[in-house]
């Protein structure tokens, strides 16, 4: 099979228009109908909810396609690394203890969650975040990868615990919170601030980091630091992931399955790769959020229904394309 | 000493000039690997099986050394050690007389190239982009024209050239193998450790394997590698590095390591040998075994 040459005119060309194409549909639809909204409307609900929408999707997209490349892991998804439940457990906390109508106390509870969860998984795979170099020692991706699924398991666990807890107030808020929920996102630009610096972080050395998805060991031999750049590159993906969890809830699909959408239209390489799934996964998340909050107007579907309903065939139909 | 390298192979330039300048990448003269009194244990592990007890040599441009010993007697444990992915647990491994824990990282790319035993490649990428790897990481001054000219040379160089465009998880095991080797020689490193470049490969693929190292050491290069053949190793190599799997290791010009009995102890198994003039053929005396 010959792989088709990057098509990167076109993918500007695309991203160029899809962007601006996105955020305007995201703005002029709503629960009402269709138009252009009163300016109340637009600056306090849509403008904030769009761009939370979209910034969300960028971060998981980036940090999934970060997890992916470092991990050599095609199964990679910001969710692996613990750091979702563990802002899960915070945010969840603070919705059932936090004294009612404190502000953002969800979103602060996950950040918490998520900065403890990721401390826990770096000081438990420190090491084994540089290893893997000889092929005798055991594959140090592997154990990280496991490290944060247990990290995971025991948050999950929290949540369950949590849940039986609740009372039935609780429990809809509860629910609609780990269902992924974009409604009253109210901040937007953390989210943005995270995408910025975990591009900045792992941007400039996109290259070395395709090396070592080829293999850890050879891109060592090429002088590639190996450790510095999976561990900067985790830390990366675990703040996008941890930003985006505070802004929105758990929302899954998008960090999995955007850089590979991005990967089939031929931009494999890191440097194209992280940038252009984190514009796909934002476009994505928009359009996805649109359509929730507009679907069953005036009320309103988690995202994650949508993200999911129309991602997964859109997927296998572009994987069974490709394998035709 | 001069600016240009001896050391360096003086074929790895691209096709039709390309306005590649070989660079010099060595601070000495001739590039030379000492191993003093090195030992290995499986896994690096101070605890782990011996692998080498006490092994010192020196490897010299000019030179193709086979690595022989039965599956586990640490062939590839000693090459990941002489690519200095490992330490070794006693004794130092010198590259131009400096020990290589002291290389930075990038120097000694340009003085060695490591091609692994196995890949796993978790993406999809074509072959040409592999082999250009190596180039971007050395040559970060030469245009993406340049490197993909380059590229493409080496592909062709192991007549994997007609699939510089293709996939590498679609190839088949020796066109795979063909891409990994044209890559560890676009590196551009004197010095090639290579781990069973021959697996994989038909006759006429090891025929060509052959002649390129070769090439490669008679420009100057040294050539480390595995396998498992013996009559393959016989017509490649001037010396060999014979390991036994319980530490001991014999090492020299290859009429002096590949004899029947050397070869008989280390492998388990009677080897008999043929000579006819300089050449020797190699069996395994199968009724008189096991």
């Amino acid at each position: 099979m010959t792989l088709k040459p990057p098509p990167l005119t076109l993918a500007l060309l695309l991203a160029a228009l899809g962007v601006p194409a996105a955020l305007l549909l995201g703005l002029l639809s709503g629960s009402s109908g269709w138009g252009w909204p009163s300016e109340e409307i637009l600056w306090l609900i849509r403008l904030p909810r769009v761009l939370a929408a979209f910034g969300t999707g960028a971060a998981l997209a980036l940090a999934g396609a970060l997890i992916q490349l470092v991990t050599r892991n095609p199964l990679g998804d910001p969710h692996v690394l613990g750091v979702t439940s563990g802002a899960s457990v915070g945010a969840l906390l603070m919705l059932m203890l936090a004294p009612t109508g404190m502000l953002l106390a969800p979103e602060i509870g996950a950040v918490i969650g998520a900065l403890g969860a990721m401390s826990l998984v770096f000081a438990l795979a420190w090491r084994s975040m540089g290893r893997g170099l000889a092929p005798s020692a055991s594959p140090g991706t592997v154990i990280v990868l496991l490290v944060g699924v247990m990290i995971g398991a025991a948050c999950s666990a929290g949540v369950s615990f949590m849940l039986a807890m609740a009372n039935d107030l609780q429990l809809r808020n509860i629910v609609f919170w780990l269902l992924g929920d974009l409604n009253g996102a109210a901040l937007w630009w953390p989210v943005w601030a995270a995408v910025g610096f975990a591009l900045m972080l792992a941007w400039p050395r996109a290259q070395e980091l395709d090396w070592i998805a080829r293999g850890d060991a050879w891109a060592w031999t090429l002088g590639v630091p190996v450790a510095k750049r999976r561990r900067i590159a985790l830390f990366a993906a675990c703040l996008a992931t941890g930003a985006a969890v505070a802004t929105a809830g758990s929302i899954g699909f998008v960090g999995l399955v955007a850089p590979h959408i991005v990967r089939l239209t031929g931009l494999r390489h890191a440097r194209m790769l992280l940038p252009f799934s984190a514009l796909f996964g934002g476009v994505f998340l928009v359009l996805a959020d649109t359509v929730a909050r507009t679907v069953i107007a005036p009320a309103q579907l988690p995202v994650g229904v949508i993200s999911a309903s129309v991602g997964v065939p859109l997927f296998l139909m572009l994987l069974l394309r490709r394998r035709a | 000493m001069t600016s240009q390298t001896p050391g360096r192979p003086k074929f790895d330039a691209a096709p039709s000039g390309g306005g590649v300048s070989p660079k010099a990448n060595t601070g000495g003269s001739s590039l030379s690997l000492r191993l003093e009194h090195v030992a290995l244990h499986a896994g690096g592990k101070p605890d782990g099986r011996v692998l080498i007890g006490d092994l010192s040599l020196s490897m010299n441009p000019g030179e193709r050394w086979v690595l022989l010993g039965p599956n586990g007697a640490g062939k590839s444990t000693l090459l990941v050690a002489l690519a200095g992915l490992l330490q070794p647990n006693a004794g130092s491994i010198l590259l131009q007389g400096k020990p290589l824990a002291d290389w930075p990282g990038e120097a000694l790319a340009r003085q060695r190239a490591w091609c692994p035993q196995f890949w796993l490649d978790p993406f999809p990428v074509s072959a040409w982009e592999t082999v250009a790897c190596a180039l971007f990481a050395l040559q970060p001054e030469q245009s993406a024209n340049e490197v993909e000219t380059r590229a493409r040379h080496w592909l062709a160089e192991f007549d994997v050239g007609h699939l510089a465009d293709s996939d590498v998880r679609m190839l088949s095991g020796g066109e795979r193998q063909r891409i990994a080797l044209a890559t560890a020689c676009a590196q551009g490193a004197p010095l090639l450790l290579l781990d069973e470049p021959s697996s994989h490969l038909d006759w006429s693929h090891q025929a060509l394997l052959q002649a390129r190292l070769k090439t490669w050491a008679a420009n100057g290069g040294t050539v480390l590698a595995a396998v498992h053949d013996l009559n393959l190793a016989w017509t490649l190599a001037t010396h060999a590095l014979l390991l036994d799997g319980k530490g001991g290791a014999v090492h020299g010009v290859r009429e002096a390591v590949l004899t029947a009995e050397q070869l008989s102890a280390a492998y388990g198994v009677p080897v008999s040998l043929r000579e006819e003039n300089d050449a020797r053929w190699f069996r395994v005396d199968l009724e008189n075994s096991v």
